[in-house]
C-alpha cells in the first residue's frame, strides 16, 4: 500500500470528516507536519483538534513549566505535572487523542531556534509569543512557503492572523444543471473552482507604534473593525511587559492598557471612544470556552491551509468578547 | 492560602459563586457533549450530570475526544464521566446511561438543575427536553452542528422562542410510485434497495413494496383494469416467495431486475416522457465486462463505483449471507454499519440505477444517503461547545438578554462572518403549538381509514413528539387513547370514525410526562394524489398568513434538520447559495418560504 493510501483503520476512524472534506483532503492532512508553538489554554485546544483531524506529525514546542494555574486550564495535563516541563507533560494525553499521529515534544525556547528549524514543517502555529520573534518566524516561513498562523486568547477576546503566502484552494460550488425542472428533478452538479489568495507578510499586518513599516495601507480602509486595534493593544502590552495582563495586577495593567490603547489609536487616527474601556475588563486570563471557540477556528484554518480546500480566513480573525461574533478582517493585503 | 479556582476571574464575583454552586445537566455525550463537559470541568463547574443512551462507535473517535479505541462498545455517559474524573477527581459528576425521554426523568428531575445544556442528535429528544424545560421553567441551551455549520440558542420560557416555535421540516419523502416505478435519482434506487432488504429479510411493512405499482395515476389512463388488483402484480408476499425458492440469488435477481422491469415497460404511459428502463438478466449482469477488480484496498472497494458484474456477485453473496443470518430470527434490522446489509443495498441500488440509466454511486456515497449520515468534525463542535458554556455563564448571571442565538457558518467569499450572533433574543411565537398558553393544532386526516394506533404512533408520537399521550374526545368525555397499559388497547385497530372521531371533532391530548396539553381539531381530508401525505398538521389555518408576513423571515430561514444523525442540525441561511441545499437534507430555505404550511409527514424512511 502506497504512502498516500488510507488504511481501513483510518477510513473508519475518519469516516465522518472524509464525508465532509473528501479523501484528497484527508490524504493531504495525513502528509502534514505541524509545528505548534505554545501548549497552554489556546494551544491545547488547537492541538486536540488537529490531532483528531489526522495529520502526520505534531511537534509541540514550549519551554514553560506547569503551574497550578495552568493545570486548571489545560486538559492535557495531570496533577503530577506541576513543576515539570509542559511540552513533555502533555504527551500522554495528547497521544491518546490519536495514536496514529507522531508527536514530538520540544522544550527548547522558541527564541533559540535557528530560522531553518521552521522550514521542515508544512505549517507553523504560534501562540503566546512576542511580536519581534513572531515577525522573524513568519519571515522565515514566508520565504520557504511554510504556511503560518498565529493567535491568542485574552480573557474572552481572541484573534488569529494567517500568512498562507500565495494560497491556492479548491472551493466546491453546487450549481444547477441547466434550467430548473419541476421540484422533484432539480439536477445539481458539484463544480470545483480554484481560487488564489495572496497573503501579506505579518510585518504588514502587525504594525505597532515606533515601527518603520508604513501604516497607510491599514489606515486607508474605512470602517475597520475596531477590535483589530484592541488586538494590537494587547499584543503591545505583552511586548512591553513580557507577559499577558494578569488579574492579580489588574488595576496597574488596566492603566497600562489604556495608555497603549491611546497611543495606538492615535497612530491610526481612530476615535478612542469607538472602544469602550470596559472591554479591557474582559481580557484577563485564558477563558477556557473562549479558547475552545478560537482554537476551533484556528484548527479549522490549519486544516484548510493544509488541504487547500474551502475558503480560508483572509487574513485576520477577531472574536468579539461581548457579542461573540467571529469575523474576518482583511488587513495589509 | 486561597485555593486557585478554574472559574474565569473576569466573571463578577456573584457569577463566580453561581458557577461554583450550580447544578448542570448535559443531555448527550457525543461530539458537542464531550466538548461541553470539558469546558464545564475547566471552568469550575462542580456539580454535573450527564445522560446519554448511546454506546461508543469507532466513527465517533475523530471528534468525541473523551473516548478512545478501547472504549468502543461502552456507554458514552459512563466513559465521559470517567474521563472527566481522571482529569479532575474533585468534580461531582453523575452519569446516566439512559434515554432522556424515559419516564424516569419527569419534570421534578429537570427542576433540580439551574441550567440544562442540550447536545443531542435528533429532533424527538430535542423536542422532549424542550417541553421538559418549559414545564420545569429551567433555562435550556440548545446546540447542534452539521459539517462546518452550527448553532447555539438559549430557550427560556416566556422570553425566547422555544425549540418548537419554528416549523421543522420533515425528512424528504418520495412518492411510492417514484420509488416503485419511475426512479430518476440515485436516492430513489437506494430507498428502493432498502425496501427490498426489508421485503426479503426485514420486518413486514406494506408501505415498502418494491414491485411495480399499477395504481400509478400516470399509468392508469390506459390500464383501466388495474384498480381491481390492489396495486401489486404478485399476490403472494415477496417474503413468502423468497423463502419458497430458498433465496436463490439468480431467481431473485431475475424477478426484481428483469421480470418486474419488463412489467413496468407495459405501463407505456410512464415512458412517453421518460427514458424507459432496460430489463437486465442475471446472465447479462454476471458476465458484464466491468473494470478489473485488481485493487483490494479501502479506496477501491469503498470509493469506486462497482462494475455491474461486481454488483451482481455482491448481490448474490450478500443474499446468501443474510439468508443465513435470518435463520432462527423473525427478521433482520437494516443497519448501515452491518457489512452484508450495506453491501446488499449498494449492489441492489446500483443495479437498479443501471437499469434506469441513473448515475451509479460508490459504496461510500451510498452509505451517506442510505444511513442519513451527517458529517461531523471536531472543530465545529469545539466552537459551538465553547459558545454554549460562554452563554451558560451569562444565563447563570441572569443576563439572558445577552444570549442571542449564534450561528456558525462555513467561511464564504461573500461574508466576513464565521460566527454570527443575532442582535436580540427571538420572542416566542404566539402561535407555537407547544409554548403558548392553551395550544391548539388542526390535524387533517381521513377518519375513515386511519387507525387509532396509527394516529397515536404517527401523529401524536412521531410527528408531535409526545411520549405517553392520553386522549379524550371532547363532548363525549370518552378516553380514546390512554398511556396506562391495558386501558384502551381494544381501540387500537379501530378506525377513528368507529370510535366517534369525525370531521370537526375536538381531542384533548395530555402528555403527563411532558406536562403538555394540546387541543387537536380534526378535519376530514382525503388524499387526492397518491404522493399526498396521509395527514397534515397546521396551527390555526387563518393565522398562518399573518404569521408568515410578520414573522416569516425569522422563522422561515432558520433551520432544517434531519433525524438520526451525528450532532445534527443544519442551518439554512437566507443569502446562502445552493450549497446549503444538501441533497440529504431535503429542504431549503426557499422551499420553506414558499410552503410554510406544508409541514408534511413522511412515511417513507430514507
Amino acid at each position: 500500500m502506497g504512502e498516500t493510501q488510507l488504511s481501513a483503520v483510518e477510513a473508519e476512524l475518519y469516516d465522518r470528516q472524509i464525508r465532509l472534506w473528501g479523501i484528497e483532503s484527508q490524504q493531504k492532512l495525513r502528509a502534514a507536519n505541524v509545528l505548534l508553538i505554545g501548549i497552554r489554554g489556546l494551544g491545547s485546544e488547537i492541538a486536540k483538534n488537529i490531532l483528531l483531524s489526522g495529520i502526520n506529525s505534531l511537534t509541540i514546542l514550549d519551554d514553560g513549566v506547569v503551574t497550578e494555574e495552568e493545570l486548571l486550564k489545560n486538559f492535557l495535563l495531570s496533577r503530577s505535572s506541576v513543576g515539570k516541563k509542559i511540552a513533555e507533560e502533555v504527551m500522554v494525553k495528547a497521544q491518546a487523542l490519536n495514536p496514529l499521529v507522531k508527536i514530538v515534544s520540544d522544550t527548547e525556547a522558541v527564541g533559540k531556534k535557528d530560522m531553518d528549524f521552521f522550514e521542515k514543517f508544512t505549517i507553523v502555529i504560534a501562540t503566546g509569543i512576542k511580536t519581534d520573534l513572531l515577525l522573524k518566524i513568519d519571515k522565515a516561513c514566508h520565504s520557504k512557503n511554510v504556511k503560518f498562523i498565529c493567535g491568542d486568547v485574552f480573557g474572552t477576546f481572541g484573534y488569529s492572523i494567517s500568512d498562507f503566502q500565495e494560497h491556492k484552494y479548491i472551493e466546491e460550488q453546487i450549481q444547477l444543471k441547466g434550467k430548473k425542472r419541476d421540484h422533484k428533478g432539480e439536477e445539481k452538479q458539484t463544480v470545483k473552482v480554484e481560487n488564489t489568495i495572496n497573503y501579506p507578510e505579518l510585518k504588514k499586518v502587525v504594525i505597532l507604534p515606533n515601527s518603520k513599516q508604513s501604516i497607510e495601507g491599514i489606515k486607508k480602509k474605512k470602517r475597520r473593525n475596531v477590535l483589530f486595534f484592541v488586538m494590537l493593544t494587547l499584543i503591545e502590552f505583552r511586548n512591553r511587559h513580557n507577559r499577558n495582563p494578569s488579574i492579580t495586577t489588574k488595576n496597574e495593567d488596566l492603566k497600562s492598557l489604556q495608555e497603549i490603547k491611546s497611543e495606538i489609536f492615535q497612530v491610526y487616527d481612530i476615535d478612542p471612544a469607538k472602544v469602550n474601556d470596559d472591554i479591557f475588563d474582559l481580557i484577563f486570563g485564558e477563558v477556557v470556552p473562549a479558547c475552545a471557540a478560537v482554537g476551533g477556528v484556528i484548527a479549522q484554518e490549519v486544516i484548510k491551509a493544509v488541504s487547500q480546500k474551502e475558503v480560508p480566513i483572509h487574513n485576520v480573525f477577531l472574536f468579539d468578547p461581548i457579542t461573540y461574533n467571529g469575523t474576518e478582517e482583511c488587513v495589509g493585503a | 492560602m486561597t485555593k486557585l479556582s478554574a472559574i474565569p476571574s473576569i466573571l463578577p464575583s456573584t457569577t463566580q459563586e453561581k458557577v461554583a454552586n450550580s447544578k448542570v445537566l448535559v443531555v448527550g455525550a457525543g461530539g458537542i457533549g464531550c466538548e461541553v463537559l470539558k469546558n464545564l470541568a475547566l471552568s469550575g463547574f462542580q456539580d454535573i450530570e450527564i445522560i446519554d443512551l448511546d454506546t461508543i462507535d469507532v466513527s465517533n473517535l475523530n471528534r468525541q475526544f473523551l473516548f478512545r479505541k478501547e472504549h468502543v462498545g461502552k456507554p458514552k455517559a459512563v466513559v465521559a464521566r470517567e474521563s472527566i474524573l481522571s482529569y479532575n477527581p474533585d468534580i461531582n459528576i453523575k452519569a446516566y446511561h439512559d434515554s432522556v425521554t424515559s419516564q424516569d426523568y419527569g419534570v421534578n428531575f429537570f427542576k433540580r438543575f439551574n441550567i440544562i445544556l442540550n447536545a443531542l442528535d435528533n429532533r424527538a429528544a430535542r423536542s422532549h427536553v424542550n417541553r421538559m424545560c418549559l414545564a420545569a421553567n429551567v433555562p435550556l441551551i440548545e446546540s447542534g452542528t452539521s459539517g462546518y455549520s452550527g448553532q447555539v440558542e438559549l430557550i427560556k420560557k416566556g422570553e425566547t422562542q422555544c425549540y418548537e416555535c419554528t416549523l421543522k421540516l420533515p425528512q424528504k419523502t418520495f412518492p411510492g410510485c417514484t420509488i416503485r416505478n419511475t426512479p430518476s435519482e440515485p436516492v430513489h434506487c437506494i430507498v428502493w434497495a432498502k425496501h427490498l432488504f426489508n421485503q426479503l429479510f426485514g420486518e413486514d411493512d406494506p408501505d415498502q413494496d418494491v414491485s411495480p405499482d399499477t395504481e400509478d395515476p400516470e399509468a392508469k389512463a390506459e390500464n383501466e383494469h388495474s384498480s381491481t388488483e390492489s396495486g401489486n402484480i404478485k399476490r403472494l408476499s415477496t417474503r413468502q416467495w423468497s423463502q419458497d425458492i430458498d433465496y436463490e440469488p439468480a431467481q431473485l435477481f431475475t424477478k426484481f431486475f428483469h421480470d418486474d422491469i419488463k412489467y413496468l415497460l407495459t405501463m407505456e404511459n410512464l415512458w412517453k416522457t421518460r427514458k424507459a428502463p432496460v430489463p437486465l438478466s442475471w446472465e447479462q449482469a454476471a458476465s458484464h465486462r466491468g473494470d478489473a477488480e485488481a485493487e483490494n484496498n479501502v479506496q477501491a472497494i469503498d470509493m469506486r463505483i462497482w462494475s455491474l458484474s461486481k454488483c451482481a456477485s455482491v448481490f448474490s453473496d450478500t443474499v446468501s449471507q443474510l439468508k443465513t443470518e435470518l435463520k432462527g430470527k423473525s427478521f433482520l434490522v437494516w443497519d448501515k454499519d452491518d457489512k452484508p446489509a450495506m453491501d446488499f443495498v449498494t449492489a441492489a441500488a446500483n443495479i437498479r440505477s443501471y437499469i434506469f440509466s441513473i448515475e451509479q454511486k460508490s459504496r461510500f456515497a451510498t452509505k451517506s444517503i442510505a444511513g442519513n449520515i451527517i458529517p461531523a468534525i471536531a472543530t465545529a463542535n469545539a466552537m459551538i461547545a465553547g459558545l454554549v458554556v460562554l452563554h451558560a455563564f451569562r444565563v447563570l448571571a441572569e443576563e439572558i438578554e445577552k444570549c442571542p442565538t449564534i450561528f456558525l457558518r462555513p467561511k464564504s467569499r461573500h461574508s466576513k462572518f464565521i460566527l454570527a450572533a443575532d442582535k436580540d433574543l427571538v420572542k416566542p411565537n404566539p402561535n407555537c403549538y407547544v409554548c403558548r398558553a392553551n395550544p391548539t393544532v388542526h390535524v387533517f386526516l381521513n377518519v375513515n381509514t386511519m387507525l387509532v394506533k396509527e394516529f397515536e404512533s404517527e401523529v401524536l408520537k412521531s410527528y408531535l413528539n409526545m411520549v405517553a399521550p392520553d386522549v379524550v374526545l371532547a363532548g363525549k368525555d370518552s378516553i380514546v387513547i390512554s398511556s396506562e397499559e391495558g386501558e384502551t388497547e381494544i381501540n387500537n385497530d379501530k378506525k377513528l370514525s368507529e370510535i366517534g372521531i369525525v370531521d370537526g371533532s375536538i381531542l384533548k391530548v395530555d402528555d403527563f410526562l411532558q406536562n403538555y396539553e394540546l387541543t387537536i381539531t380534526i378535519t376530514q381530508y382525503e388524499k387526492s394524489k397518491p404522493e399526498d401525505p396521509s395527514f397534515k398538521v397546521v396551527g390555526n389555518p387563518e393565522e398562518m398568513k399573518a404569521k408568515e408576513s410578520t414573522n416569516g423571515k425569522e422563522n422561515g430561514q432558520k433551520e432544517a434538520e434531519k433525524e438520526e444523525s451525528d450532532d445534527d442540525l443544519m442551518i439554512v441561511d437566507e443569502d446562502d447559495n445552493v450549497k446549503s441545499d444538501d441533497p440529504q437534507e431535503g429542504s431549503s430555505s426557499k422551499k420553506r418560504k414558499l410552503n410554510p404550511v406544508e409541514d408534511d409527514i413522511c412515511l417513507i424512511d430514507v
